[in-house]
């Protein structure tokens, strides 16, 4: 079903207007046949690609939107298209202060597995979602209710730009597209054009979410490390997410560590206090004293929120800005941070979302 | 010599047999910890492991006694915790298919666990093993009580404890449905079982849960004989089963909860130690727990450190490792196995 969508760019989604009850009078007749024609006039279709490389045909233009995960949503308010969202996934609700009014709308469930029928209720024009979640079956059922699916992953920095691109497109909203691409761009290019100059690249140990769990070339997070300049000490296992042993990591030598932080909810949070603490963690784990990082004092911890994601960027600016003190002493990741959330979110800039620096000497 | 002198003849050699057993199990054990202790990540060679042992500080020192000594000590503890515990449970609900897990022991613990990391951040390892260990006691502190009030069979038990054991998987699985990705991440880590967060003072928490309850049930190993003969056999010749039952289920169920509380649910060995035992040297548990016990450190152990050290510096967790070398041992006995052995 969802091939004969694609291929016939002439099928369009039921019209919401014609779920309306059939108003009376003449005005009313008017309206009647208006909707009727609208319906049957066949909308121009665009033609984009999704994140797995397939063709996908989206009748334009996209009024109703739903949401399936927090990238998407917030690429959506990035490109000033939020008054046209009108389904959001059931998890939004951990943080009502970064989504603000958005968590009032619809919920159609979690962003890996959504409720169809709630989908399907809210009769949208384009559902957004990742590439693998939720399965392949989401979309041949979308397809049967005529709701195309368009699986973008805002998550991956070397993809990011061109995915914003791509969806601003779609939804007529290229100049904000490119606004933020070109500002994305631009900052990328100062790291790169920084780190490319220097010649030692530090070893990091990079943790992700679990203790002793790290991140291996196949993550957003090795991606990250390698554009800040780092030397991800695991950059040669196999899995996305290895689990190691606190031995190999002390073997390893690590210059420096970086710690990614979940439950951390920087955008609520008023101090560092819970991110020093998962620091200081770290530091106190056994015979980790003896690893240069800890001798150094050069132990971090990140928000999840900064780590891949739309704000993969600022994350890459605090592991820049830590990996080289003095080549980025001019560059305050907190204020790429507040340009983001003021003028691409359009909301206040507040939160902490680093531990506090124990850095004594700067290098 | 007359018949009953050779019976006694047969039934030292027997005996003796078994304490040999049980010799020879400790002496790979005490091996296998050795050679764990020379292998691991840092490339550290022997002669700097054994001045290490002996040094007063120092990076090498450190290695040996903080990093790799808890971990083969939790090794040997969790498997002759379960094994033992898998002995005591075949015991008393007299069934081949019991384990440590039967109770729903095993998913009570991963409920107290899930509950801790999702509800309260998971911010800390002992909040996590507190509260995997207060649901495991909980979840057998149910079946005791329902076994108690309505003088259940063993048969009652065992579907007590399967029925909780569904109830306590769906409650994990709904918070997992309800976590968000990096709260998943944690979970699936616990369930995998890991030997690498403990250290000493947890260490010497886990040695007294399971060397606690160990010289009861040690006590009452002639009574678990009588037991194999059926409840009205043993009530027949002395034993209070309903007693018998409460006490050695709730001592089995904190060696078994103190094992996984810190160490993550390793399946399989809990079931298997006993059976591989008893193929060897038979269903006396005078000798069975202790050598049950012996068996489980052995292949935990030995799973332990394959696991970290095949695919370094990827760890294989736990309790897959255990599977992969447990199944396959068992199967070969199983096939070897002339009679029923059950």
């Amino acid at each position: 079903m969802r091939q004969i969508f694609t291929l016939c760019p002439h099928v369009v989604p039921p019209n919401p207007a014609c779920r309306a009850p059939r108003p009376r009078g003449m005005a009313g007749l008017g309206a009647f046949i208006l909707s009727l024609i609208l319906a049957v006039l066949p909308a121009q279709a665009i033609e984009t690609t999704d994140a797995l490389g397939r063709q996908v045909t989206v009748a334009t233009p996209v009024r109703r939107i739903v949401a399936l995960n927090s990238d998407s949503l917030e690429i959506l308010r990035l490109l000033k298209a939020q008054d046209r969202i009108v389904g959001v996934y059931t998890e939004i609700d951990r943080e009502p202060a970064f989504w603000g009014a958005l968590t009032a709308l619809p919920k159609i469930g979690g962003w890996r597995t959504p409720n169809l029928e709630a989908i399907a209720d809210l009769a949208p024009d384009l559902v957004l979602t990742y590439s693998r979640n939720p399965g392949e079956e989401f979309d041949r059922k979308m397809a049967a209710l005529g709701i195309p699916v368009l699986r973008l992953d805002f998550y991956r920095l070397a993809t990011l730009e061109n995915e914003v691109k791509r969806l601003g497109e779609l939804l007529g909203k290229i100049d904000e597209a490119r606004a933020f691409c070109d500002w994305h761009a631009s900052h990328l290019a100062l790291i790169r054009n920084r780190v490319a100059q220097v010649s030692h690249h530090p070893d990091v140990y990079i943790e992700s979410y679990s203790d002793l769990s790290t991140v291996g070339p196949a993550s957003g997070a090795h991606e990250m490390c390698l554009l800040a300049g780092g030397r991800n000490i695991a950059e040669d296992t196999v899995l996305p997410y290895p689990k190691v042993t606190p031995e190999w990591v002390l073997a390893q030598n690590p210059e420096i560590i970086v710690k990614a932080a979940a439950w951390s909810n920087g955008y609520q949070a008023g101090d560092a206090s819970g991110f020093n603490a998962r620091r200081d963690a770290i530091m106190k784990r056994p015979v980790w004293s003896t690893i240069p990082a800890v001798q150094n004092g050069r132990v971090h911890v990140m928000d999840s929120a900064i780590w891949t994601g739309p704000r993969a960027l600022i994350g890459v600016a605090w592991l820049a800005h830590w990996f080289y003190p003095q080549r980025f002493a001019d560059v305050d990741p907190n204020r790429w941070h507040e340009a983001y959330l003021e003028r691409f979110q359009g909301i206040a800039c507040q939160g902490v979302y680093t531990s506090d620096l124990l850095l004594k000497e700067i290098r | 010599m007359n018949a009953t002198d050779t019976i006694t003849l047969a039934y030292r050699r027997r005996s003796n047999a078994r304490i040999w057993f049980i010799l020879a199990t400790g002496l790979v054990t005490a091996v296998m910890a050795i050679l764990a202790l020379c292998v691991g990540a840092s490339g550290m060679r022997l002669t700097d492991v054994a001045a290490a042992l002996f040094a007063d500080s120092g990076r090498d020192h450190g290695i040996v006694w903080m990093l790799r000594m808890p971990r083969i000590v939790l090794a040997c503890l969790v498997g002759f915790g379960l094994g033992t515990a898998g002995a005591v449970f075949q015991a008393i609900l007299r069934n081949p298919l019991a384990s440590p897990y039967t109770l729903g022991v095993g998913s009570g613990a991963g409920f107290g666990a899930v509950t801790v990391i999702i509800f309260f951040g998971g911010m800390h390892r002992w909040a996590v093993a507190g509260g995997a260990f207060a649901c495991a006691m909980l979840s057998a502190a149910v079946i005791l009580a329902v076994a108690r009030l309505r003088q259940a069979s063993t048969e009652t038990m065992i579907l007590g404890g399967i029925a909780q054991m569904f109830l306590f998987s769906s409650l994990t699985s709904l918070f997992q449905y309800m976590g968000t990705m990096d709260q998943v991440h944690e979970i699936v880590f616990w369930f995998f079982g890991s030997l690498s967060k403990a250290g000493w003072p947890e260490i010497a928490l886990v040695a007294v849960m399971v060397g606690g309850p160990l010289p009861y049930l040690l006590h009452r190993a002639w009574d678990f004989d009588l037991l194999t003969a059926g409840d009205e056999s043993a009530t027949a010749l002395g034993v209070d089963v309903g007693r018998l039952r409460l006490h050695s289920v709730t001592a089995a169920s904190l060696m078994t909860a103190g094992c996984i509380c810190f160490a993550g649910v390793i399946g399989f060995i809990g079931l298997v130690a006993p059976h591989i035992t008893r193929m060897i040297i038979g269903g006396d548990h005078r000798y069975l727990l202790l050598a049950s016990g012996l068996v489980g450190a052995v292949v935990v152990l030995l799973a332990d450190t394959l696991g970290r050290t095949l695919w370094s510096p990827q760890v294989l967790p736990i309790g897959i490792v255990t599977s992969f070398i447990g199944v396959p041992f068992f199967f070969y006995l199983l096939i070897k196995q002339k009679k029923a052995y059950w």
